[in-house]
C-alpha cells in the first residue's frame, strides 16, 4: 500500500463531542528509559486528561511504542515518574496489577490466545481478575462483540478469523475489562487495506464514547478525525505536540515537516 | 496491453497417480526398468525373511510342552513358546501371591475407570480428572498392591481417592448422558440451581465432606493382606515404576522449569544445578547411588525399601529431563501471549496457568511422550540392581530347570510386548496432537 492510499482511507467524518475534562489521568514527568546502553526515551513529560484522545506518530525507532508500553509497565522505565489514575508506577506488584486492570491495550500482532475460543478470550479477564460470575461475564462479552460487529464468531478460535476480525476481538477483549484508558500500539499495521477500515471504524466509535485513548499509528486520516492532540516523536524525544489541524497544516519543527512531507 | 479474463477457470480432478493405488505404484515403484527390478528384488528379500520367521515362530513352533527337551523332540527348528506360556503369570505379575492377583487386576481396572472419562466426549472438567489421576489414584492403587496396615495418612488419602473415584464416575455418566456436570446435577436435584453461588458452594462442600466421612468410616474396617515389595515383579513392576515416573515427571518438570526461568537468583541457580546434575549422570548411576550409596549416608537402622529408593531416583531423574522439555515448550510460546495476558490484568500464575502453560504443553506432547517411552524402556535397568521387573523375569526363564537355556523366545516375547506398548503410546500422542491443534485449523 502506498502512502497516498493510506490517506484516502475513508472514515466517517463526524464531529466528535469534546468530552475532555480537566482531570489528569496519566502524568509522565522526566521519564527516561534505556535498553541496555541505548537511550530510548529521554526526559519525557506528558500529561493526559480524562477523555482525551492522543495520537502518537513518528519514524520507526523513535520510541513511540516503548512510550505507551511503559504506561502499563510492559516495559520498565529507569528514571522519572509515571502516575496513572492516581497511582504511581513503582516496583510494587499490586500497583502494577491494579494499573493493568484499568489500562487496556491493543497490539499490532493482536496477541489473542489461540487455544481459547473468542468467547473465552473475552471472558478470561473478567472471570479470573474481576471475579465476575460466568453468566455476567458472558453477557458482557456478547455486548462488546456486538459493538465490534462480530457476535457470530463467539465460538470460533482466533486462528479461524481474519486479521481485521482478530483485531476487533482484541479491542473487545480489552473493553471487557472495563478499562479507563485504552492504549493502541500500531493496531492496523499488520492488516490489509480492507481490514484497516473496519478496525478504524470500531476505534472511531470507541472514541465517540469518551474513552481516554493513546494511539500509536501511521493512519494520518484517522489522526485527523479523532485526535485531540497529536504527538510527534523522534529519537526518544517528543519533538512536537499540537492539536491536529495545526499539526498537519502548520508544523513547526524541521523534523516534523520532513516526516509529514514524506508520508502525506 | 491489458488482459482481462472473462471466465473463471473451472477446477479439475487430480491426476490418477495422486489418487489411486495403481497410479501410486506405477509412479513410485515401477517408474523405470531399474526401479522395477529393484522393487522385485526387495520384495523377494522380504519374502525370504518373513518366510523363515514364520516357519520358526509360527508354523513349526511348539506351543504346549512340559519342558525344553519335549520342545526339541516335537520340533527341533521351531520356537519353544511353551516356556513363555508356562511363565506367563510370572512375566506379568512376578512372584506376587497367586491368590492375590485380583488386586493388581482391580488396580488396573480402577485406573481405566478413572481415566476413561478423559476420552469420553461431553464430559466436563477433564483437567481436574487428569490431576486427580496423578495425585489420588496412586494412593489407592499403592495400598491395593502393598496392603497391610494403613496409617492415618493413608486412610485419609484412600478415602479421598475413593470419594473422588465415585464422584468421577457419576460425573462422567451424567456427562455422557446429559452433557451436564455432577455439581449441576446435584444442585438441580436439590432444587438449588438458582441459589447464589456462595450457598451453592457451601452445599457442594457439605456433600463432599459427608461422603468423605461415610467412605472413611467404611474403609476403616477394610484391609488387604500385606504383600512385600520383594514379591512384586514382571510387567506389573515395570509399569508401577515407569507409571509413577511418568506421572510425577510432568509436575516435577514444570516446577523445575519455572524455577530455572525464575527471576529470583537463588531459585534459578538451585533449579539449574539440580537439573544439570541429574542430566549429566546416567540413570544406572543414579539407581546405584539411590540403592547402595544413599543408605550409607543415613543414620544406623534407617531402612528404606529398595523399591521406594528406585522409584524416587527414577522420578527425580525423569523430572530433570522433563524440565528441559517444559523449558523448550515455554520458550516456543511467543512473548506477546504473556503481554496480552498482562494487559487484561493476569498476574504471574494466572498468565502461566491459563495462557502460557496450556499452549506450551501442546507443543511439548511429542517430546513428553518420547520421554515417557524412553523411561518405560529405561526402567528395565532396575533388573541390574536386583529387582525382578519384566526383563528380570524373562531372563530367569532360562535359569528355570525345565526351561534351562531358553533365551531367545522370552526376549523376543518381551520385545513384542514393549513394541506394542510403546507404539500405542506414540500413536496416541500423534492423535492428541491433531486433536489439540486449534491454532492451525482454518
Amino acid at each position: 500500500m502506498t502512502d497516498t492510499d493510506k490517506q484516502e482511507t475513508q472514515l466517517p467524518q463526524e464531529q466528535l463531542a469534546s468530552a475532555i475534562s480537566t482531570e489528569v489521568i496519566i502524568e509522565l514527568s522526566k521519564m527516561n528509559k534505556w535498553y541496555a546502553d541505548f537511550h530510548v526515551l529521554k526526559d519525557i513529560d506528558l500529561v493526559v486528561h480524562k477523555g482525551e484522545r492522543i495520537v502518537v506518530c513518528g519514524p520507526s525507532g523513535s520510541g513511540k511504542s516503548t512510550l505507551i508500553r511503559c504506561i502499563n509497565h510492559l516495559e520498565k522505565h529507569q528514571e522519572g515518574s509515571i502516575v496513572v489514575d492516581g497511582i504511581t508506577l513503582d516496583q510494587n506488584l499490586k500497583h502494577i496489577d491494579h494499573i493493568r486492570t484499568e489500562v487496556g491495550m491493543v497490539f499490532q500482532s493482536f496477541n489473542l490466545f489461540p487455544h481459547l475460543t473468542i468467547m473465552e478470550n473475552l471472558t478470561l479477564g473478567p472471570i479470573w481478575v474481576r471475579k465476575l460470575p460466568k453468566a455476567e461475564a458472558h453477557a458482557n462479552a456478547m455486548k462488546y462483540l456486538e459493538r465490534v460487529k462480530i457476535p457470530e464468531q463467539a465460538d470460533k478460535y482466533p486462528g479461524q478469523l481474519s486479521g481485521g476480525q482478530q483485531q476487533r476481538v482484541a479491542i473487545a477483549r480489552s473493553l471487557c475489562m472495563n478499562p479507563k484508558i485504552m492504549l493502541f500500539d500500531e493496531p492496523t499495521s499488520a492488516l490489509d487495506p480492507e481490514m484497516i477500515k473496519e478496525v478504524l471504524e470500531v476505534m472511531v466509535e470507541l472514541a465517540d464514547t469518551g474513552m481516554t485513548m493513546i494511539v500509536v499509528t501511521h493512519e494520518m486520516g484517522f489522526a485527523k478525525t479523532i485526535a485531540d492532540r497529536v504527538i510527534f516523536m523522534d529519537e526518544g524525544d517528543i519533538v512536537e505536540e499540537n492539536e491536529p489541524n495545526e499539526f498537519f497544516n502548520n508544523p513547526q519543527h524541521e523534523r516534523t515537516k520532513l516526516f509529514l512531507s514524506q508520508i502525506l | 496491453m491489458g488482459i482481462v479474463k472473462s471466465e473463471k477457470t473451472p477446477a479439475r480432478a487430480a491426476p490418477l497417480s495422486e489418487t489411486t493405488i495403481i497410479g501410486w505404484m506405477s509412479k513410485n515403484l515401477f517408474s523405470s526398468w531399474f526401479n522395477a527390478i529393484l522393487t522385485i528384488v526387495t520384495l523377494y528379500i522380504i519374502y525370504i525373511t518373513v518366510k523363515d520367521l514364520w516357519i520358526w515362530g509360527i508354523s513349526d513352533a511348539v506351543w504346549v510342552a512340559e519342558n525344553r527337551r519335549e520342545c526339541f523332540s516335537i520340533s527341533i527348528d521351531g520356537a519353544c513358546w511353551a516356556g513363555v506360556i508356562t511363565w506367563m503369570d510370572n512375566i506379568f505379575y512376578g512372584r506376587y501371591p497367586r491368590e492375590e492377583l485380583w488386586r493388581i487386576n482391580l488396580g488396573l481396572i480402577l485406573l481405566i475407570v478413572w481415566m476413561a472419562p478423559l476420552w469420553l466426549p461431553r464430559v466436563k472438567a477433564k483437567v481436574l480428572i487428569g490431576v486427580t489421576t496423578v495425585f489420588l489414584y496412586p494412593f489407592l492403587a499403592g495400598y491395593l498392591f502393598a496392603g497391610g496396615d494403613k496409617g492415618i495418612f493413608m486412610q485419609v488419602m484412600i478415602s479421598a481417592a475413593i470419594v473422588c473415584l465415585i464422584g468421577n464416575t457419576l460425573h462422567s455418566i451424567i456427562g455422557v448422558t446429559s452433557g451436564s456436570s455432577l455439581d449441576d446435577f446435584l444442585l438441580r436435584k436439590l432444587g438449588k440451581q438458582d441459589a447464589p453461588e456462595k450457598s451453592q458452594h457451601r452445599i457442594l462442600l457439605g456433600i463432599l465432606l459427608a461422603s468423605f466421612v461415610v467412605v472413611y468410616l467404611w474403609q476403616m474396617s477394610w484391609s488387604v493382606e500385606g504383600v512385600s515389595w520383594t514379591k512384586w515383579g514382571g510387567l506389573f513392576l515395570t509399569l508401577v515404576i515407569s507409571g509413577i515416573g511418568i506421572a510425577s515427571a510432568l509436575p516435577g518438570g514444570i516446577i523445575l522449569a519455572l524455577g530455572r526461568r525464575s527471576r529470583l537468583p537463588v531459585i534459578r541457580v538451585l533449579s539449574t544445578a539440580f537439573i544439570e546434575l541429574f542430566r549429566s549422570v546416567p540413570l544406572i548411576t543414579v539407581l546405584f547411588m539411590a540403592t547402595t550409596m544413599f543408605p550409607l549416608f543415613m543414620p544406623e537402622g534407617f531402612v528404606l525399601n529398595k523399591l521406594v529408593q528406585v522409584i524416587i531416583a527414577v522420578c527425580l531423574f525423569n523430572a530433570c529431563y522433563m524440565a528441559e522439555i517444559v523449558r523448550g515448550g515455554l520458550q516456543s510460546v511467543p512473548r506477546g501471549q504473556a503481554e496480552g495476558a498482562h494487559t487484561i490484568g493476569l498476574g504471574y500464575w494466572g498468565t502461566m496457568g491459563l495462557i502460557i502453560m496450556p499452549q506450551a504443553l501442546k507443543h511439548m506432547i511429542p517430546n513428553i511422550v518420547g520421554n515417557s517411552i524412553g523411561l518405560l524402556k529405561d526402567t528395565t535397568l532396575v533388573s541390574i540392581i536386583g529387582l525382578f521387573d519384566i526383563l528380570g523375569m524373562l531372563r530367569s526363564i532360562s535359569r528355570d530347570t525345565p526351561w534351562l537355556g531358553l533365551h531367545k523366545e522370552p526376549l523376543i516375547f518381551g520385545a513384542i510386548l514393549f513394541f506394542l506398548i510403546c507404539f500405542a503410546m506414540s500413536k496416541y500422542s500423534r492423535h492428541l496432537e491433531t486433536k489439540l491443534s486449534t491454532d492451525h485449523k482454518k
